[in-house]
């Protein structure tokens, strides 16, 4: 009896010390986070409160760089120049990227022919860096012996021919499809995972009900994708909101040409650390607050996006 | 997630340059002499770093108890770099300084240590000192080089086509039209980085706007950007554009010099510091320039600026020895150095150069110099008007604003921010 008893007080007490130590694993992840993320969180929000005299903080301004912001010209019509850009990039991304990512998924899904190989294709470009992405394209866009123009004329299509990145009516619209190109494979993989979850079950039961090709995509296919297509909108918005690293890539800092490819991250970087260019002044308080800002437009949609999705899921 | 890491790049940076930077101070400590000490340098020229390794090894000769590292870094993330450490506390004792305002605006935050009673600081003019002078008149740099402006071109393809070298605008206008019914692109300029736009019409304005003295009443308050004078230095810019290679609004820097030195355009608006690059590309370039021919009836221009200056940590632990290093930095046997292993002009007057062209530079800076206005004087405010001037003009060649509108915004930004023009 005793000896029984004592082997049960000592497993119960391993079994106690292991869970007290499962709680010691997620500390360095948490010192880093803390260090690289909490932290550097709040300092841009104390910064946001102060007046900047170049990278010296100056006095306690409350607000006045969250007001700037958004009333004072020049940086207000930026701000608001620099969000629309966003909003294009997120539209555009959702159609072009996400779109086009599902119905490859579906073709590859379908098991068409060199499908494993497709599957490897659509993602290569996600293996390079977003710098080598940028200066690839910034090099296929060139006007004069860019790869992109010079097939253009081979076509006969000269007039078709432009200075991509050099002319604000293309530029952005070139960096975002870009992005997309860039993107498309996470897409897939991601819509992929979704498809191959749905029970087979399923197609043959709205087989025997008589279901066509186009009535099972939308009756079962799509519905049962739901989460798939909550996660990547939930990614594309963050990312859209966000692009800083190929239009950083392929333009510089300043949003060339003529402010037409700023985005809200760029002008974020120009504002706090001055842009790319040698010598130019910084306004370390209106970066700060538009980084706040930014924080809280992403976080807050996010958070509603998410949970207004949730609920429909539990409705269906 | 991801949403935290742009908020916190700020102070991301801080953090990253706070642990990995080490404080030159420190380094001195385990050395086995005790007046022996190790300083270091930081600049933007990461190309520069063996040339700098001589002139180091030039000054250990007589300074052997002073160590000095140079320890550049990249161009576009230097001032970022840093910004961080000198805010922190550290950075290194040595520092190359921007010229004008985002340096002054260190020296006035007091994160550097005043020159009071460096010699051979009095040898320099007026105007090179001024790029690292604190607004409390303290002088925080020395003065490291000249950098010009000016029209490159191709001898080749002047002497090919019984061309001179234009004195006057009307020339310049012609010789650019000749160009044009030969087949060969006159000017090899692009406008998809606003920083050539500023600094092309560096080069073309003073032709219009009349040099020297414009400046001095614009920086007096006496006239300013809407005036007759300055807006016809912008039309001018945008008659030029006529010139340009095709597609000229996707061409960035590396395309318009790939375009000059393989021959296929005859001139090129840029600095002085392209000499090396463009030899290096093409040894077989035959380079000249000419100063920029004037419209008004003044003398053709050299646009020059002090290019940076050396300037000590006032958080160094050995300022004495950093002095030391600024001092060498001021002599003839520093500047014939620089002026041979850089290919630059000294800063320090007089000193000749036994490269043809640069020395032909350095005497033409003597003697018609005007300053790169936008840079030197209005480089302040946020945006900077330098940074107006560039996006408008950009503006401008897209078709998107007249001349005269770019007059307008550049006097707008110059109002908000710089008292004479208040």
């Amino acid at each position: 009896m005793k000896p029984a008893m004592n082997s049960v007080v000592k497993i119960k007490k391993q079994r106690d010390w292991k869970r007290w130590t499962i709680h010691l694993f997620p500390i360095p992840a948490l010192i880093i986070y803390g260090l690289f993320i909490v932290y550097p969180l709040f300092a841009a929000l104390t910064y946001s409160f102060f007046d900047w005299k170049g990278i010296v903080r100056g006095e306690f301004v409350g607000l006045k760089n969250f007001r700037d912001l958004f009333t004072l010209e020049p940086f207000s019509g930026l701000f608001w120049n620099a969000f629309g850009h966003n909003i294009l990039y997120f539209v555009l991304q959702m159609i072009f990227q996400n779109g086009l990512a599902f119905i490859l998924a579906y073709i590859i899904y379908k098991k068409v022919k060199g499908s494993e190989f497709l599957k490897i294709a659509y993602f290569l470009p996600r293996l390079l860096s977003v710098i080598v992405v940028g200066f690839l394209w910034k090099l296929i866009l060139n006007p004069n012996y860019g790869a992109l123009n010079v097939i253009l004329e081979k076509l006969g299509l000269e007039q078709l021919q432009k200075a991509w990145l050099g002319d604000p009516d293309t530029a952005l619209i070139s960096i975002i499809l870009v992005n997309c190109w860039y993107g498309i494979g996470f897409g897939v993989l991601i819509f992929l995972a979704g498809l191959q979850s749905i029970p087979k079950e399923l197609f043959e039961a709205g087989k025997l009900d008589g279901a066509d090709g186009f009535s099972m995509i939308r009756k079962i296919v799509l519905p049962l994708m739901v989460p798939s297509f909550m996660i990547m909108t939930v990614l594309t918005f963050i990312q859209s909101f966000e692009a800083f690293e190929l239009v950083y890539a392929m333009q510089g800092s300043q949003g060339e040409p003529y402010h037409s490819t700023d985005t809200l991250a760029v002008y974020f970087y120009r504002l706090a650390f001055g842009g790319s260019a040698g010598g130019s002044t910084t306004a370390v308080g209106l970066g700060s607050a538009l980084a706040v800002v930014l924080f809280l437009f992403i976080s807050f949609f996010t958070a509603l996006y998410l949970r207004y999705m949730q609920k429909k899921q539990v409705d269906m | 997630m991801r949403a935290f890491t742009l908020v916190g790049f700020l102070a991301f940076i801080l953090v990253l340059s706070a642990c990995s930077s080490e404080s030159g101070g420190n380094g001195g400590d385990s050395e086995a002499s005790e007046d022996s000490v190790t300083l270091t340098i930081g600049s933007w020229r990461t190309e520069d770093k063996a040339s700098y390794q001589k002139v180091i090894d030039k000054f250990n000769e007589e300074n052997p108890d002073i160590n000095i590292e140079f320890k550049p870094s990249k161009n576009t993330e230097y001032n970022t770099i840093l910004n961080t450490s000198l805010q922190s506390g550290e950075g290194p004792d040595i520092l190359h300084l921007r010229p004008y305002a985002p340096g002054i605006e260190l020296a006035d935050a007091g994160y550097l240590e005043p020159l009071d009673g460096l010699e051979g600081l009095d040898q320099y003019p007026e105007e090179t000192l001024a790029a690292s002078k604190g607004s409390d008149d303290k002088q925080y740099g020395v003065p490291l080089n000249i950098s010009t402006t000016q029209m490159f071109y191709n001898k080749q393809i002047f002497e090919d086509l019984g061309l001179e070298e234009p004195q006057t605008w009307e020339e310049f206008m012609t010789l650019n039209e000749t160009l044009m019914d030969e087949g060969i692109t006159p000017i090899s300029l692009g406008t998809k980085e606003g920083w050539l736009l500023s600094l092309s019409h560096g080069i073309f304005g003073p032709a219009h706007y009349g040099g020297n003295e414009f400046v001095e009443k614009i920086t007096a308050g006496e006239s300013d950007f809407t005036s007759e004078e300055f807006q016809s230095s912008i039309e001018a810019m945008d008659e030029l554009k006529q010139f340009f290679p095709e597609n000229y609004e996707g061409l960035g820097m590396e395309d318009i010099r790939t375009m000059f030195f393989t021959g296929d355009v005859a001139m090129f608006p840029l600095g002085s510091w392209e000499i090396e690059v463009l030899r290096e590309m093409n040894p077989e370039l035959e380079l000249g320039f000419f100063p920029m021919p004037s419209a008004v009836g003044k003398d053709p221009t050299i646009t020059t600026w002090v290019d940076g200056s050396y300037a000590i940590n006032a958080n160094s632990e050995h300022k004495d020895a950093a002095k030391k290093f600024l001092q060498f930095m001021t002599t003839e046997e520093f500047g014939t150095m620089f002026t041979e292993e850089f290919k630059m002009i000294s800063a320090i007057p007089g000193i000749e150069s036994e490269d043809q062209l640069v020395n032909d530079l350095g005497k033409a800076v003597e003697e018609q110099s005007t300053p790169y206005m936008m840079l030197v004087h209005f480089s302040g405010g946020n945006p900077s008007t330098k940074a107006t001037i560039e996006t408008e003009l950009q503006g401008m060649y897209l078709g998107e604003r007249t001349p005269e509108e770019v007059a307008n915004a550049v006097q707008e930004s110059a109002k908000s921010w710089y008292e004479p023009l208040q």
